[in-house]
């Protein structure tokens, strides 16, 4: 009895909030009606997306589209060059930021607040500014067209967001666990591979996803250090497909193109949106 | 902690490669297109011996160029008209996820999911499913509705910045709901008890405390606004169709990007004049957020 009415409040609670369901929920529909349609588009051919007949299925489902993008369209390049670039600056910045993040949050020494502030500044500095003495740097050194380039600039454009992220992570465990340790006359640096990379896993996940992400997504960079179609990243890719389209008419092809380009990133999301919220709303910065 | 030898050691070994990537990716080249931005250098790679001081010129023929002007007026619209839907849309989603709805948790990350993909599977998403003339989502809805809107090309004309610009939104807006959301939940819930004892309605709650205590997130998210309209690029590349004209929206990076890299039908190029641009944008920012923190004072929620 006591549990019904306790329900029945909660009931006239959210009928209250009613209108603010109303609004959040169209927009969330939208989104989700958006995505399904282009699911649902990708498996069917263009004559029946022309129509307007995307959803009917009349001529059943077209898994060749897919088939198609991934081969004839070279999204199967595009996809495992940005898989490559991911991957390995997302692993690279963060092999190079831990150590200082570490540094920084733990050593008082001179220079460690101009880092830090200058860190800080560099994430707001818009790529337009260091993409000119970047890209002259890599023709005088015959490197135009390398992979390598663009991940280690991919890398270096993480470093200031790791180190400021892992920093506050760092400053925010425990010492004791050092000082215990280095009683017991551990070195400084085993302290740090053995006891503080364990600890500060939950954060390097967190912003590994998200340099991840954002490399994925990365479309500036890419265009202009892996121009080449055997570089290109899924961004650009794409974007070459789409252009493609408009001479062949294969809507069908497009757009299973565009679903295998946000799979991975949606499916990150869907498995890991609690981290990846929490990870924005505490670190803040970065879109 | 004792700073001997070993412990000097390990910072140098530590700090080294972060201080160098720093350097190489972001110092030298901020230094290096502020010191172009001085000279005449045509190429990008061009050795600085061949460079020629030429002082302000460069800004002074930005400021003369047509295409350029185009390209400001159209940022100064997206980051007015966009920053205000933008930020008011974020800002009552953020107050109706914290005002005890159920489902919370789907709905944020529902709406924040266009932050996560790919900006170029996005635009393409808005372009034939929302956009397109003949089978997209606007003209069922005005053809359903009866209206002569059902016609129009959304993509070009007058309707090209619009659809840009709402597409463009769409997606910013649930970054900034997550923005706001952590600065609303950090106010103390006995202010709102107390207020609400003292009689005050809901929206007067938001507007007599939600809102001037959140000066301080408000006045980040108009700084991250500002950088991310001064890197608009993808959108606008996304939005140029090959026939028609693309003066609707042009940004000054997409202008950059034409006069250093070049594109089909304009070979002339001038980088010096780019990372003047590069410069000039870099200025905005940095304007925007001094006169921010010069007449916003910061707060009690920090974000």
């Amino acid at each position: 009895m006591k549990r019904n009415s306790a329900s029945h409040l909660e009931l006239k609670k959210q009928m209250r909030l009613l209108p603010g369901h109303l609004i959040v929920g169209l927009w969330c529909l939208f989104t989700i009606g958006m995505l399904a349609w282009i699911a649902a588009a990708s498996l069917s051919t263009s004559p029946e997306i022309m129509r307007g007949d995307a959803l009917k299925f009349e001529t059943g489902f077209h898994f060749e589209n897919y088939v198609k993008a991934w081969g004839a369209n070279n999204i199967s390049v595009f996809f495992m060059n940005s898989l490559l670039y991911a991957t390995s600056a997302m692993v690279g910045s963060l092999l190079v930021s831990a150590p200082a993040a570490y540094i920084l949050s733990r050593f008082v020494f001179k220079g460690n607040n101009v880092i830090r502030s200058s860190f800080v500044m560099a994430m707001s500095v818009p790529h337009i500014m260091i993409v000119l003495p970047l890209f002259s740097l890599t023709t005088q050194m015959a490197l135009t067209g390398n992979k390598l380039v663009l991940i280690l600039i991919y890398i270096g454009m993480q470093v200031p967001y790791t180190t400021t992220f892992l920093t506050t992570f760092f400053g925010n465990l425990s010492r004791g666990y050092e000082e215990a340790a280095s009683i017991d006359g551990c070195p400084p640096m085993k302290i740090f591979w053995k006891i503080m990379m364990p600890l500060a896993q939950p954060g390097m996940v967190t912003v590994g996803i998200f340099n991840f992400m954002s490399i994925w997504n990365e479309y500036f960079l890419s265009l202009i250090f892996a121009s080449s179609e055997k570089n290109m990243s899924v961004g650009p890719g794409l974007k070459s497909v789409l252009t493609a389209m408009q001479y062949t008419g294969d809507w069908g092809g497009l757009f299973a193109a565009v679903v295998i380009v946000f799979l991975p990133t949606l499916l990150l999301f869907i498995c890991l949106s609690k981290t990846i919220i929490g990870g924005i709303t505490a670190g803040g910065m970065k879109g | 902690m004792l700073q001997n030898k070993q412990t000097k050691q390990m910072i140098f070994c530590f700090m080294a490669p972060a201080v160098a990537f720093f350097l190489l990716i972001y110092l030298y080249p901020v230094a290096r297109t502020v010191a172009m931005s001085f000279f005449h250098a045509e190429g990008m790679s061009d050795a600085v011996k061949t460079w020629e001081w030429c002082g302000l010129e460069n800004y002074l023929t930005l400021f003369k160029t047509s295409i350029f002007l185009d390209s400001m007026k159209n940022m100064l619209k997206i980051w007015i008209y966009g920053g205000v839907i933008t930020m008011v849309i974020a800002m009552l989603f953020a107050a109706i996820l914290t005002s005890g709805v159920k489902f919370r948790g789907f709905y944020r990350a529902v709406i924040y999911i266009p932050n996560i993909i790919n900006a170029v599977a996005m635009a393409t998403m808005w372009i034939s499913a929302i956009f397109n003339k003949r089978f997209g989502f606007l003209h069922n809805l005005f053809e359903f509705f009866g209206s002569d809107l059902a016609k129009m090309d959304y993509l070009s004309g007058t309707a090209k910045f619009w659809s840009l610009l709402v597409a463009f939104c769409f997606g910013s807006v649930g970054y900034y709901m997550l923005i706001y959301m952590s600065g609303i939940e950090r106010i103390s819930g006995d202010i709102y008890e107390a207020a609400t004892i003292d009689g005050a309605s809901k929206a007067q709650q938001f507007f007599r405390i939600t809102l001037p205590l959140l000066r301080g997130v408000i006045k980040n998210c108009i700084v991250f606004w500002t950088i991310g309209t001064v890197g608009f690029f993808v959108w606008s590349q996304m939005w140029s169709a090959p026939l028609a004209s693309d003066l609707p929206t042009i940004t000054p990076f997409v202008y950059m990007y034409t006069i250093t890299f070049g594109t089909q039908g304009n070979t002339e190029r001038n980088a010096s004049l780019g990372a003047t641009v590069g410069v000039l944008m870099t200025l905005i920012v940095l304007l925007v957020f001094f006169v921010l923190n010069r007449f916003v004072k910061d707060d009690d929620v920090e974000f």
